[in-house]
């Protein structure tokens, strides 16, 4: 007896096929629809809730900056300013908890939206009608749910309008509920549309799909019709809505054919009546058929494929009569699905069917051939794709966020030292990346440069009639001029004790520069996995002078006079990205920016942290 | 392609017999089979415009199935996987050359399957894929020496089973 290795004896195991269950295929399916929609979801999630914080915290600190601003008076500002911080914060609480509910409403209508679409693609439920009116039912209730719910009448509605919209999405789903899609978008009050849909469901009843797929033909797109359509026209005991199945079925592509086919294929738990008159089955899976006989697999498969796609009637020709004027070949393929059903074996099909089937072989035989042997254009095209989207050198950078003057140096004025002051900033940013580390970036951005000062003694010229500034400034040249409104003087801490004067106040001073500034920025990209980059940027910037005020205790006292109208600078920065989805990430950059030269006879804060949140889109 | 149901329907038909073989030979249990033949379709079809045209669709298509078997019997095995170290003196098991008879397919596929994880997804590999040694270290973050013994310990046992039907053979 001859002798092998072990290794010999298992090299036939090296082409080892194993025809997996037919009920996979369904499953990869199911999981090749459902993460699109949730990266989806994730993706606008997170735009929305970048923006929403992106406008939020300016808005909130632009507007307690404001604030501070008008009700400081003297020692007691600091206390005021926590209270009005207080109260904004528990405002937006309120918001928030308003929208939060609204999401979690929102939710609510997805999941009925899902289980609804779930239900209505369930192709085995001899009862689709039934089903229908009970989703529409469920999403009746649903809705009915947020009304209740709704906080304000504004919100109501608009809650309204959303929910109209959500119902549209199973009645694309199934071409059944198309009456009732219409009916919805045609009138306002959904309470009452729900009815009629209901009404409509119900009252259809088995016949009720002939008319419902009549109409599929103008509202509703023509592939979801036929998915419908087809679907149906494979559900036994249905003659009457077969034949309308049948006659709009002309329309149908070969591919959703193909579809309903595979569908069916991989269902072994569903009956495969395709006729109903003669009672005689298909095996239940073309898949068990494969497996008796290896050979046959491709075949086998292809004569159904064929099947389908010439006349996906034939499965029932002796219900149809216009069957028969199909073309000869049709004819042949039909009588083989009889012949197999009688018969029950693979080997037939694979005789009778050799003709046309062969050529189906070897177009599937010659698939993978096919993809490797595409045309060099075609190859070109790829790896000029592949070069392109390696060169995704360019990034759009949106960014808003906040930002807090700091006085580091102790300045002073008029003997009080300078306080640190909020305010916000946001712009747009284009970035080009020279190599993986490192990238230039400039934009514009809009910035505001501020500073308050406390306790600051000034004398109002609105309650002196006969007293003017000038009267001041003559006998006082040392003490600068700063705001550019006469009618009030500010007063050094010096002359303050020496003019012993009843007639002086003391408040808070608020000064605030705004700027549009281009920043020229130098990037080096320190961490770079996953999803996750961190970049170290630093660089200059100019700025022009677009607002110039000057404030004491909330009154306007013009502008400063000594505000250089443009300055220069430098900026140090860190950006934390992360890669929501493809090519768009979000990012969070703290950073601080050091400014030459705002003001040209006064001190002011040179320095400034920030905290920018933002949206950076690669192309 | 990528949305293309069809299109993938067709891709699955004829390429998902010999795809789920692998998974079988990989993995021990068909419900894991089923479970990592389902992850890396859709991986496939998910990816499937990373596909370059270099080299054989099939052959892409394997080396996604095979990564995906590997990262899952990894994670499954968290005790002393590929721990095994090549001793020469021990697992140099002199190759006995054995008699032919007829083994079907699935009585072979099952002496894989009954085979420790490591040893299976080395001899797999090796055997099948016709990897060498340096690559199926690379591949599964062991040394050479552990792929070396793995397989050698692999076809020990395997030798010893076909052995046995043999004897079995003979008597009947």
């Amino acid at each position: 007896m001859k002798k092998q290795k072990i290794e010999d004896i298992f090299s036939s195991m090296e082409d080892f096929s194993s025809v997996p269950p037919p009920e996979l295929w369904g499953q990869i399916e199911e999981k090749l629809d459902k993460p699109k929609k949730k990266k989806r979801a994730i993706l606008w999630w997170s735009a929305a809730a970048c923006l929403l914080l992106g406008l939020l915290l300016p808005s909130v600190l632009h507007f307690s900056s404001d604030n501070s601003g008008i009700k400081t008076i003297q020692n007691n500002s600091i206390e005021n300013n926590d209270v009005v911080l207080d109260q904004e914060n528990k405002d937006t609480d309120k918001t928030r908890s308003i929208e939060n509910k609204e999401n979690i409403l929102e939710k609510e209508s997805n999941n009925n939206r899902v289980s609804s679409s779930e239900k209505t693609t369930n192709q085995s439920d001899q009862n689709q009608l039934n089903q229908n009116s009970k989703t529409v039912k469920a999403q009746t209730g649903s809705q009915n749910k947020t009304n209740n719910n709704s906080f304000e009448p504004k919100v109501n509605v608009e809650r309204n309008n959303a929910v109209a919209e959500k119902s549209f999405v199973p009645a694309r789903e199934n071409g059944l509920n198309a009456d009732s899609k219409s009916q919805i978008s045609t009138n306002k009050k959904e309470n009452i549309n729900r009815a009629v849909a209901e009404k409509t469901f119900v009252s259809a009843g088995e016949n009720g799909f002939n008319a419902a797929s009549k109409n599929q033909l103008s509202t509703t797109k023509k592939e979801n019709l036929n998915k419908a359509v087809a679907e149906k026209s494979f559900a036994p005991n249905k003659s009457d809505s077969f034949n309308y199945g049948s006659k709009s079925q002309s329309d149908i592509e070969k591919r959703n054919a193909d579809k309903v086919l595979a569908e069916k294929k991989f269902a072994p738990a569903k009956t495969n009546n395709f006729n109903a008159v003669s009672g005689n089955q298909l095996p239940n899976s073309i898949f068990e058929d494969l497996s008796s006989s290896k050979n046959k697999n491709a075949l086998a498969l292809n004569a159904s494929n064929s099947a389908a796609k010439r006349n996906p009637n034939a499965l029932s020709p002796s219900l149809n009569k216009e069957n028969i004027q199909k073309t000869t070949a049709d004819k042949s393929i039909a009588s083989v699905q009889n012949g197999n059903s009688k018969n029950n074996t693979a080997f037939s099909n694979s005789t009778v069917l050799s003709k046309k089937d062969s050529v189906q072989l070897a177009e599937l035989q010659n698939l993978e051939k096919g993809i490797a042997a595409v045309t060099p254009e075609a190859e070109k095209k790829k790896k000029e794709d592949k070069t392109l989207s390696k060169s995704e050198k360019w990034a759009l950078q949106l960014f808003a966020g906040v930002a807090n003057s700091e006085n580091y140096k102790n300045n002073k004025t008029l003997g009080n030292v300078n306080d640190s002051k909020q305010s916000n900033s946001y712009g747009v940013k284009t970035q080009y990346k020279i190599n993986k580390k490192w990238a230039v970036a400039s934009g514009f951005k809009i910035n505001e440069l501020g500073q308050s000062v406390a306790n600051v003694s000034y004398l109002s010229t609105r309650n002196q009639a006969l007293f003017s500034s000038s009267d001041y400034f003559v006998k006082n040249e040392s003490v600068p001029q700063i705001a550019s409104d006469t009618r009030y003087v500010l007063v050094s801490n010096t002359t303050k004790d020496v003019l012993q004067s009843d007639n002086i106040e003391t408040g808070n001073l608020s000064q605030n520069l705004r700027y549009i500034e281009m920043p020229l920025e130098v990037s080096y990209s320190v961490f770079n996995k996953n999803r996750t980059n961190i970049n170290l940027n630093t660089g200059g910037f100019v700025g022009k002078l677009i607002s110039n005020s000057v404030a004491i205790d909330g009154n306007s006292m013009g502008e400063n006079v000594n505000a250089n109208d443009y300055v220069y600078g430098t900026t140090l920065s860190s950006t934390v990205q992360y890669r929501v989805y493809k090519k768009t990430n979000v990012f969070v950059e703290p950073a601080v920016n050091y400014y030459a030269n705002p003001l040209s006879n006064q001190s002011f804060n040179q320095f400034q942290w920030g905290l920018n949140f933002g949206l950076n889109v690669n192309f | 392609m990528k949305n293309d149901r069809g299109g993938q329907l067709k891709i699955y038909q004829l390429f998902s017999p010999v795809l789920y073989g692998i998974c079988l030979k990989y993995m021990k249990n068909e419900d894991d089979a089923k479970d990592v033949f389902q992850e890396a379709f859709v991986i496939v079809f998910q990816k499937i415009s990373q596909y370059k045209f270099e080299g054989s669709f099939e052959g892409w298509l394997k080396r996604i199935f095979i990564n995906k078997l590997i990262e899952t019997l990894n994670k499954k095995k968290k005790e002393s996987f590929f721990l095994d170290v090549f001793d020469p003196d021990t697992d140099f098991v002199e190759e006995e050359e054995l008699d032919i008879i007829p083994i079907e397919q699935e009585k072979l596929l099952e002496y894989i399957r009954d085979l420790p994880d490591q040893y299976r997804t080395v001899f797999n590999l090796y055997v099948f894929e016709k990897m060498k040694h340096k690559e199926i270290a690379e591949l599964l973050k062991i040394s050479e020496g552990t792929s070396k013994s793995n397989l050698n310990r692999a076809k020990h046992i395997l030798q010893k089973r076909i052995l046995s039907i043999k004897k079995n053979f003979k008597i009947a």
